[in-house]
This record gives structure tokens, C-alpha cells and sequence, in this order.
């Protein structure tokens, strides 16, 4: 399996090999910032099997879950790219918007529910976490 | 009510002095990229009770709507934080990301549910429209 996604202006452009671990959507509240006020949509893979063209920008944030991560966007356009646990730097998260078709992409289980607004619609055909689960690889 | 926000990295900070004409929820297929792969979450104000501190940075899109936007985000951090029409309407769309408390901006209705994935799980409580 193989994907292929950019962001709204073309400037970043971003190639999957392999198989994806997971996908999860999340509501902690840094999240809900950068996702308008929903939650992110993920998509995570082994990092040696993301390639990412173009001049992302990296921004470091210290997640809810005590984890400090880097959020990449594109400086240009704004999209959100990808996030990286600075833990976990063998897995990326990619943010599934990137992608042209999201029908497969969508999420197997929804975390940090905790924090989500009263108002969250939440699949409850979805696996739900309050808060941050164990690692995932 | 008056209302406060800022970006991820504090860099952007918005104030509104007004509530929202409206909220929606859009997945329309350029907001689904801007937000990560769902609907973007917006608040409609009226221009005169937006005012901000801090550089945004604009980039302009043509949606699916044929009205041209122009987007704004904090350079810094990316988190999306206001869009605009540059057809000269007098309000600004307000991402109600940067707030601190969401919990009175529920989305009344979701628009352009026809561009949804089908995994999309829209509230069947809120009014909503194809586009």
C-alpha cells in the first residue's frame, strides 16, 4: 500500500510505503487547535516509510499527554502535515487530510475523549479513550 | 459576550466582542484538508467585532463554494485561526479552535455533508445541508 498526499498549496507533498499502524482521531485540546475546534484525524506509520518533500515547518508543543511533540505544517498554506513524538521518533503521525481519498483512512478508535467539547458527535461504534493510551509500537 | 483566543504558540491572540451570527460545521472538501481530515469548526462574526494582535498569514483558496477565501494562520505555530471572503463581505469566519471554552459554539447545522467521508459521523441532531 502506498499513499500519496500534499497540502492545499502543493508546496509539501508527502509519500507513504508499507502498511499503516493505526488510525485514531484525537481530542485533547491541542488538537482541537490546530483542527479548528474538532478533533485531529491520524494516520500513523514507521517513520522510515513516510518521505516528506518540500519546506515543512516544525513547531514543538507540549502535548496533554505530557509528551513533548513536533507539529509540521506547510509555512505557505497552513495545512497540517504530520506530528512526531520526540519519545517515539520511529513513528509519524500523518494528518489524513493531506490525502485526496480519506474513505479508507478513517478512524478505528477515537482518544482523549475526555476533553471534548459537550456538544462532540463521537461514533460510538468506535473504540473510545479518555485520555492517552499505551504506545502504540 | 465577549471572547478571547490565541494560537498554539501565543504568537496570534483574537478577541471578539460580540457572540456569533452563527456556527457551522463544513466538510467541504477544502476544509477537510485545513483540519487535519474533518469538518472545519467556524463561528461567523461581524468584521467590527474581530480584532486581533499579533502577524497572520493569509492564503487564498477558491473552495467548493465558488466564493473566494482568503485563510489566515499563525506563521509560527500553523493553527488555523480565521477566514475571510475577498469578495468584500463584511464578516470574518473565526476557527473556534483558538477559543479556550467551545462548550457554548456547538455547530447549528453542517454544511456540505455531499463531500463527507462515509465514515463522517454527523450529528443527526443538527440541521444540515448537501453543500
Amino acid at each position: 500500500m502506498s499513499l500519496d498526499g500534499a497540502c492545499r498549496c502543493g508546496a509539501i507533498r508527502v509519500t507513504t510505503r508499507g502498511a499503516p499502524i493505526a488510525t485514531r482521531a484525537c481530542w485533547c485540546t491541542d488538537c482541537q487547535m490546530i483542527a479548528t475546534g474538532g478533533p485531529t484525524n491520524n494516520i500513523f506509520f514507521r517513520s522510515e516509510d513516510v518521505t516528506i518533500d518540500g519546506p515543512i515547518r516544525w513547531h514543538d508543543v507540549m502535548a496533554d499527554s505530557g509528551v513533548p511533540l513536533a507539529r509540521g505544517f506547510c509555512p505557505e498554506c497552513g495545512t497540517p502535515i504530520a506530528s512526531q513524538s520526540h519519545a517515539r521518533r520511529h513513528l509519524i503521525t500523518l494528518r489524513i487530510g493531506i490525502f485526496p481519498d480519506r474513505e479508507a483512512l478513517g478512524p478505528a478508535s477515537v482518544i482523549w475523549t475526555t476533553s471534548a467539547p459537550g456538544w462532540a458527535c463521537i461514533d460510538p461504534a468506535l473504540l473510545q479513550v479518555e485520555r492517552q493510551p499505551a504506545p502504540l509500537a | 459576550m465577549e471572547r478571547t483566543g490565541s494560537c498554539a504558540c501565543g504568537a496570534v491572540t483574537i478577541k471578539t466582542t460580540q457572540d456569533p451570527m452563527s456556527t457551522f460545521a463544513c466538510w467541504c472538501t477544502d476544509c477537510q484538508k485545513l483540519t487535519t481530515g474533518g469538518a472545519a469548526h467556524d463561528a461567523f462574526f461581524r468584521s467590527e467585532d474581530v480584532s486581533w494582535s499579533g502577524t497572520i498569514k493569509w492564503h487564498e483558496v477558491m473552495p467548493a463554494s465558488g466564493t473566494p477565501l482568503a485563510r489566515g494562520f499563525c506563521p509560527e505555530c500553523g493553527t488555523p485561526l480565521l477566514a475571510r471572503s475577498t469578495a468584500d463581505r463584511p464578516f470574518y469566519v473565526v476557527r473556534i479552535g483558538i477559543f479556550d471554552d467551545t462548550s457554548d459554539l456547538a455547530p447549528q447545522q453542517t454544511i456540505w455533508t455531499s463531500s463527507a467521508p462515509h465514515w463522517a459521523h454527523i450529528d443527526p441532531n443538527v440541521p444540515s445541508r448537501e453543500r
